[in-house]
């Protein structure tokens, strides 16, 4: 740090302005929000303090709370199942294509179509195969009516139809961030192992994935954080129906405080998220940071 | 991270909307000196009394849900603005111009802050009470009396905008629910124009053997299938069963109610609308309408216009509900008074703005009956459809309204807000799933018990 021949002052007077703006902007809000939760509040006239009574109603009393949460941690498992393959991919990218950077590219491409793009998408490609419906229409194509379905419709596969797109469209997002940390493991350390005897499979077990794990975690992160932002996908696609068969904590949180109106109870399924969030980094952290000693 | 996003959203929405009606006044105030101290033209100049010219300069900021440039009403607002903007030199009517849902999400942001704009848009009944009870709305008694604008509004259309004998809105619609029918299709399918609803059923199974898809819905959306929904309940049960329920006289385990969940079974499972229903929103549901790929389409009156302008217009009929096991009186309609405009109670130029809305709901229902978009204004109008060159299914729609004696409006518009989507879930879940109509009725109880006050 002595390289900045700057006083801590000098630093401070540079920080401070966006620290105050990042606390005016996220912490404020957050409290406000948690504070809201604790009030019978329909958004617009006048509110009612009555204490945790909002969120005694979430944890015990709301029959589409608790099958929400299961289907947004569903969605968190399913996107970090994904990075393994994102790794593979990756691997394999990086070992038998010469130059790479097309490829990436275009598994790339998914992620920067608008949410909404994608949503209509896949929604023509699931439609029934007499609505056009073009995986319906490939199946029986194939001979396979029995594996047809509506499936944005029918409850028990809508949840997964959708957890497929989500998958779909990151898959290159996770593929690029584990490709370039691939890239940044000097030659040298697999030569070194050539010499030992070690190629292949054996090579990245002992050398790829071990040096990825940092790169790694930082997919893991984004994946679970953004599966709980999975809100606009779905409302493009399902609005969350038929009947709650696709809620997600985020579009419960929706309903609740706009259609519904209330909008402290609302505020406190956002509190909810908001420990949940939390709660998940620091597991996430506790677990790469044994798995990280383990390896080095 | 997704709470923080949308607080964040909601807090900048709010921030954005202060800034920009700030900068908005600001802006325009200079405006319109520079106007007058310049040019002015002599028309106006005329017209306006020498008094006058010494006003002060007032902004009106007025939020509409007209966004749409070919749909003629867009059209109306414009030229009633712009005329009188011409002989009020002082005044200025910014438009802050939505889509709908934008807007009722924009107002509801705006109102927690009490930052209401000076005219804003409500829907009647119950969608609108918060508001009101908020004391966020200004009454309107007064300036309905003036220039005689009260007796311009169908009878009674003003009771669904008034709480306490004091009116809040004044709106810009009246629909109702009918049915349109693909003469073409019905032909083809060899089937009549159904009489009752068990033979509006048998229709339906006819044209499904024949691979004609009998009827079309955007259920995505839930208030479809509800509104359609209701109007069996208005028949089997009369007009006025929600407010029944909310007076205490019923429980939704009524044999009415109940009755109603089974016969719409009845015609989902004959297989009346499209597969996947639910993943269609209200634009794709309708455009199987549209685009002649359905035979039958129950929607509010409102959708003519479009209708009109599809590939199918010229095949297009239209039949009332038909009774439902014997009961009910056709001539009962599913209502659908529009969104009404309403004046926000801490305007800052209060006076102005009733001034201007009187001018522009007096003005409404000629501008609007010249571009053959009168069909569904809540407001009486004078002409004749035929020479002014309406299509025949406008007039006979336009015809039907004479028809009408009463009904019932959309369970939204009448129930309170958590009940309501605890019913829409109910039975967009009927679209998908058989289930016992007794078990149906006691989800819409628990709703209901859940989320009264």
């Amino acid at each position: 740090m002595n390289v900045l021949r700057v006083s801590k002052l000098t630093i401070a007077a540079f920080v401070l302005p966006c620290l105050l703006l990042y606390v005016c902007l996220v912490f404020v809000p957050i409290l406000v929000s948690f504070y809201s939760g604790l009030l019978d509040w329909n958004g617009i006239g006048e509110s009612k303090f009555i204490g945790l009574d909002n969120f005694k109603n979430l944890l015990f009393n709301d029959p589409v709370f608790w099958p929400s949460v299961k289907r947004t941690l569903m969605f968190a498992l399913f996107s970090m199942a994904e990075i393994p393959v994102a790794l593979f991919v990756a691997m394999m990218l990086n070992r038998y294509v010469k130059k790479p950077n097309f490829l990436v590219s275009s598994y790339f491409l998914p992620v920067i179509l608008s949410v909404v793009i994608v949503g209509q998408l896949w929604k023509t490609i699931y439609n029934p195969a007499s609505m056009g419906g073009m995986l319906n229409q490939v199946l029986e194509t194939l001979g396979l009516q029995s594996w047809t379905h509506s499936w944005l419709t029918e409850p028990k596969v809508a949840m997964i139809a959708l957890y497929f797109v989500a998958l779909w469209q990151y898959l290159g997002y996770h593929t690029l961030i584990q490709f370039t940390g691939i890239q940044n493991i000097p030659a040298d350390v697999y030569e070194a192992a050539k010499i030992d005897g070690a190629e292949g499979f054996k090579a990245d077990w002992h050398i790829t994935f071990p040096l990825n794990i940092p790169i790694f975690k930082i997919s893991i992160v984004l994946a679970f954080i953004g599966s709980l932002q999975a809100f606009d996908m779905i409302m493009v696609m399902t609005g969350g129906g038929p009947a709650h068969a696709t809620d997600v904590i985020s579009t419960h949180m929706y309903n609740m405080s706009f259609l519904s109106m209330k909008y402290g109870y609302g505020s406190a399924i956002a509190a909810f998220l908001v420990i949940l969030c939390l709660v998940a980094t620091v597991l996430i952290n506790f677990v790469f940071t044994r798995l990280e000693r383990k390896f080095t | 991270m997704a709470t923080m996003k949308n607080v964040f959203k909601l807090a900048m929405a709010g921030t954005l909307a202060v800034s920009l009606s700030a900068c908005g006044s600001g802006a325009s105030n200079n405006n319109s000196n520079a106007g007058s101290s310049t040019a002015k033209p002599d028309a106006s100049a005329a017209a306006t009394p020498a008094a006058q010219e010494k006003k002060e300069n007032v902004t009106i900021t007025f939020q509409n849900i007209y966004v749409d440039p070919t749909d003629p009403k867009t059209g109306v607002l414009k030229k009633i603005v712009a005329d009188y903007e011409a002989k009020n030199p002082n005044i200025k009517i910014e438009l802050d111009s939505l889509n709908t849902d934008q807007q009722k999400l924009k107002l509801k942001t705006q109102a927690a802050s009490k930052e209401v704009p000076d005219i804003t848009i409500v829907n009647p009944a119950a969608q609108m009470k918060p508001f009101v009870d908020a004391g966020l709305l200004a009454p309107l008694n007064d300036m309905v009396e003036q220039n005689g604008l009260k007796g311009t509004f169908q009878d009674g259309l003003l009771d669904f905008y008034t709480f306490d004998k004091n009116l809040y809105a004044l709106p810009d619609g009246n629909n109702i629910g009918v049915v349109y029918y693909n003469k073409e299709l019905f032909e083809k399918g060899g089937v009549q124009v159904p009489k009752t609803f068990e033979e509006m059923v048998d229709v339906v199974k006819t044209l499904k053997s024949k691979g004609i898809q009998p009827m079309a819905i955007g259920e995505k959306d839930t208030w479809t299938g509800s509104f359609l929904f209701m109007n069996i309940l208005l028949r089997t049960n009369g007009p006025g069963f929600l407010q029944q329920v909310v007076d205490g006289k019923k429980t939704f385990n009524d044999p009415a109610f109940v009755d109603a969940v089974s016969s719409f079974e009845d015609l989902v499972q004959a297989g009346a609308f499209q597969e996947g229903a639910t993943s269609f929103d209200y634009n794709a549901g309708e455009n199987l309408f549209k685009t002649g790929k359905a035979a039958m389409y129950y929607m509010g009156s409102w959708a003519t216009g479009g209708i009109e302008t599809s590939s199918v217009s010229s095949k297009v009929g239209v039949f009332k509900f038909p009774t439902v096991k014997g009961k009910g009186n056709p001539d009962e309609f599913m209502l659908a008074p529009g969104s009404g405009f309403a004046v926000s109670a801490n305007s800052k130029h209060l006076k102005e703005t009733k001034d201007f809305l009187n001018y522009f709901m007096l003005n409404y229902p000629k501008e609007a009956f010249a571009v053959k978009a009168a069909v569904g204004v809540g407001q009486k109008v004078d002409g004749d459809y035929k020479a002014a060159g309406y299509s025949d299914t406008a007039i006979e729609i336009s015809n039907l309204f004479k028809e009408v004696k009463g009904g019932d409006l959309s369970f939204d518009n009448t129930m309170n807000p958590g009940t309501s989507q605890g019913h829409l879930t109910s039975i967009q879940n009927l679209f998908v799933q058989k289930k016992d109509p007794a078990e149906v009725a006691k989800e819409h109880q628990t709703a209901y018990d859940t989320n009264k006050k």
